[in-house]
């Protein structure tokens, strides 16, 4: 409540920042550091694909261009637009702007969603105590404005890279799925699963959450409360939007395969598109350097065991997601961050793309997770992490006074904040439960 | 191509106006092979699909400049008729171009106005100076290099290939002189060209040798397939064209400045034949007989043109769909036979095979795919109508 006066001129001021950084994107030159674009995402190999496509040669050849071709459609046409004196993706830049701002929106009625559950279910559990529930901070208006400040999503908007769009994709699943939307969930799904793979485990909070509803606390909290017969049960799994979710996601899965295969140009096409997008991310074929951890193992990896390690590495985020959906059922959103915690940290590719969507994701459950333990320590790694990065490249690559251990320590120093981040966001969203079951027994 | 037999047979059956054409064209075709097959082996069946120029310069020392200079000049024609620098082996003995007694340092000319200079873009030199040896050509002709020799350095032809051979220097009766304290003789040639026959390191060659009795260098030579015009015959002399009074040597020889005056008219799609090439050359000009030896050459050289060995057009298939391969060997071999309007023919019959419906139905809907040249358009609006569909599905749910 207290950031409402002040929400809209901080949202038009962060598109104005945006937009003024726009004409100086080639000075900052951010479509080369490779914290910013991966070869899933950037628009320079999205370039490359649709000139190749204009020659009438397929996209994919020569494994530059790794990504959807209907990114191809949408994008390729602006990348060629060139204004004079313009920095080269300046029409690019421009969408962009929009899709975060569209993001930020969404990002908002996805908390303020969660805060009116929140109000309810607490109004449900403790009717005299209606005052005290109010307190905090209006976590939805925090959540986008860290979305459109935070400097990693200035910088993934600037830096002619195609993540925006996968986040909004996945932000889009997230709010349909809070707001019982099923086509829109389901389209949101399908989109971010094609546009990169591993936004597919987010189906189970998506299910979970047309399942059951927003974040509510734990469901053993209720009978007590209903011990009266109400007859209101809460927490009941309605298999309606289940089965509808089910049947739109094979409408849009349809949809976006017969239309690559239409752009593409036949059956063999679409396995061409399979191999080379799936296939790429699955198999890591390209290891230059980038923030995450897989590049430096499978460069040293002998090719006996390289399947192996593939398999230990993708099963590695697999094998999470069982455990944290039983633990942490009745909190889908906060699921999903913590699933897209983990994939940004383990995924093949990862970039600050990534981080920029689930921090804000963070600024979500900003109520709960006041406690949270090492959050100076976190904020404090990730400045250091984000200046030293570049700084390490640089010395390794242009001076040639580093090697690439110094550019692997300020991976792996990520990487470990990350861990850190979501391991205590998972113990004090738990512990958080636990002092409300404490709360409602003293009552 | 057995498959291919294979499938032709059913078609056969079924159409039989067609297949007693196909029998009359076979009979004909039967009878004229024995008079194409008289005195040289089995008629090649192996496609052209590359061209290789090796060129040698294989004289040493400031004077010796129009040998380096006709090099030169034959790697610029070869190279703007379309052969990439991957299948040029290019030896000079020398370096005129850095010479102390260059006054055009770095520039390498062939005529006295100076209009080009040879040595100006892009020239790689793949065997220099003291590395021109009879040992290295013969090694680059028979492809029995050491392992350590880098791959740039090696004629890696293949039984497709059309070899254009070219050297140039001071040369005798049956010899070619190298870096003045060698020399290739003519029976170590032929030696080379038969072993290269053998290891079918070409499907055809031609030796064009710019030395004085040039053409006693290819007398020994037994080998199908080659084609070899010298530019002077036994007991001639060929003589350098013109004396540059700037650089103070002669900068061209008249074998040589006569070919480039043949090929400057051209450009890669010219199919000027090697007949029209070998008779543009006049005796009175040169001062010497240009002599040319094809009785190991089979085809007429008026139907051979002459980018088959000095360019590199190559028979090219246009497809929109970058996915299909279409085997188009087996349709070469029988034009040869048949003439092309008998292999729209066999193209149909190929076609119209009977395979189980749901392929028939797939390969429909391939087609369609694939022929639709405004795909593009048609995927714009399918995109559009998605969000449309999008965007009323939730406006109904919500």
């Amino acid at each position: 409540m207290a950031g409402t006066r002040w929400y809209w001129p901080l949202v038009w001021a962060a598109l104005a920042f945006r937009l003024l950084l726009v004409p100086f994107a080639d000075n900052l030159n951010l479509g080369s550091r490779p914290e910013v674009a991966t070869p899933l995402t950037s628009l320079r190999r999205l370039a490359e694909g649709y000139w190749l496509k204009q020659s009438s040669l397929s996209p994919y050849t020569g494994s530059m261009y790794h990504g959807s071709p209907l990114l191809l459609i949408i994008l390729g046409p602006l990348t060629v637009k060139r204004i004079e004196s313009q920095p080269a993706h300046l029409c690019c830049s421009l969408i962009f702007v929009l899709v975060d701002f569209f993001t930020a929106m969404l990002i908002r009625a996805i908390g303020e969603k969660l805060m009116l559950t929140n109000c309810n279910n607490l109004k449900l559990l403790k009717p005299s105590k209606l005052v005290e529930s109010f307190g905090g901070v209006d976590a939805a208006d925090i959540a986008s404005l860290i979305y459109l400040w935070n400097p990693f999503t200035v910088v993934t908007c600037l830096g002619s890279c195609t993540s925006p769009i996968d986040n909004l994709m996945v932000v889009l699943a997230i709010y349909g799925a809070c707001s019982r939307i099923v086509p829109l969930a389901a389209f949101g799904w399908v989109m971010a699963t094609h546009f990169s793979l591993y936004p597919g485990i987010l189906v189970i909070p998506v299910l979970l959450l047309l399942g059951y509803g927003p974040d509510a606390p734990p469901p053993k909290l209720f009978p007590q409360k209903h011990s009266n017969g109400d007859g209101s049960l809460v927490h009941v799994f309605s298999w309606g939007p289940i089965l509808q979710f089910a049947l739109w996601v094979v409408i849009w899965s349809c949809y976006v395969l017969l239309l690559s295969s239409i752009s593409l140009k036949g059956f063999d096409g679409l396995y061409d598109m399979l191999k080379k997008t799936l296939g790429f991310i699955l198999t890591v074929e390209d290891l230059s350097p980038n923030i995450g951890v897989l590049w430096y193992f499978f460069a040293e990896v002998f090719e006996f065991f390289r399947g192996f390690f593939l398999i230990v590495f993708h099963v590695n985020i697999l094998f999470m997601v069982c455990p944290l959906a039983i633990r942490l059922m009745h909190r889908p959103c906060f699921l999903a961050f913590v699933y897209i915690t983990i994939s940004a940290t383990l995924k093949s590719y990862p970039s600050v793309g990534d981080a920029a969507l689930y921090l804000s994701l963070l600024g979500l459950f900003a109520n709960e997770l006041a406690e949270m333990k090492f959050s100076f320590f976190l904020f404090c790694g990730y400045i250091g992490v984000s200046l030293l990065s570049p700084v390490m490249h640089n010395l390794w690559i242009w001076r040639g006074t580093g090697n690439a251990n110094f550019y692997f320590a300020t991976g792996l120093a990520y990487a470990c904040l990350q861990t850190v981040l979501v391991v205590e966001s998972v113990s004090t969203m738990l512990n958080h439960d636990r002092k409300l079951k404490k709360e409602l027994k003293k009552t | 191509m057995a498959s291919m037999t294979q499938r032709l047979k059913p078609s056969w059956r079924n159409h039989p106006i067609s297949s007693h054409l196909l029998i009359f064209h076979l009979v004909m075709a039967s009878t004229l092979l024995p008079s194409l097959t008289s005195a040289i082996p089995s008629f090649s069946s192996t496609m052209h699909n590359n061209n290789w120029a090796v060129l040698v310069c294989t004289s040493r020392f400031w004077f010796n400049y129009r040998h380096m200079a006709n090099t030169l000049s034959l790697y610029r024609t070869v190279k703007r008729l379309g052969i990439p620098d991957e299948r040029i082996i290019l030896m000079l003995a020398d370096d005129m171009a850095c010479n102390s007694r260059n006054t055009y340092p770095a520039q390498v000319f062939n005529n006295e106005n100076h209009q080009l200079n040879l040595y100006g873009d892009n020239v790689e030199v793949d065997y220099r100076g003291y590395e021109v040896t009879v040992e290295n050509l013969l090694r680059v002709l028979t492809g029995r290099h050491e392992s350590a020799v880098p791959r740039s350095k090696r004629l890696l032809s293949d039984e497709g290939s059309h070899i254009l051979l070219y050297m140039t220097g001071h040369g005798g009766d049956e010899f070619l002189k190298f870096q003045d304290s060698e020399e290739l003789q003519s029976h170590d040639l032929a030696d080379a060209v038969k072993q290269m026959k053998e290891k079918h390191r070409f499907k055809e060659l031609l030796i064009m040798v710019d030395t004085c009795q040039a053409a006693t260098l290819f007398s020994q030579l037994h080998s199908p397939g080659v084609l070899a015009i010298g530019s002077s015959k036994k007991g001639e002399n060929s003589y350098s064209h013109h004396l540059d009074s700037d650089i103070g040597v002669s900068v061209v020889d008249r074998f040589t400045f006569y070919t480039l005056a043949f090929f400057e008219k051209l450009n890669m799609y010219s199919n000027a034949s090697l007949g029209s090439l070998f008779h543009s050359y006049n005796p009175n000009l040169l001062m010497s007989t240009a002599f040319y030896r094809m009785d190991l050459y089979q085809r007429p050289l008026d139907e051979v043109p002459v980018t088959n060995f000095f360019g590199s057009v190559m028979k090219t298939i246009h497809t929109d769909s970058p996915f299909r391969v279409i085997s188009s060997q087996p349709k070469v071999k029988e034009s040869i036979f048949l003439g092309d309007d008998k292999v729209k023919e066999i193209d149909k019959r190929n076609i119209k095979e009977k395979r189980c419906s749901f392929h028939l139905w797939m390969e429909f809907l391939q087609k369609k795919l694939v022929e639709k040249d405004d795909s593009d358009i048609i995927v714009m609006y399918g995109f559009g109508s998605m969000i449309l569909l999008l965007i009323v599905s939730t406006w109904l749910s919500a």
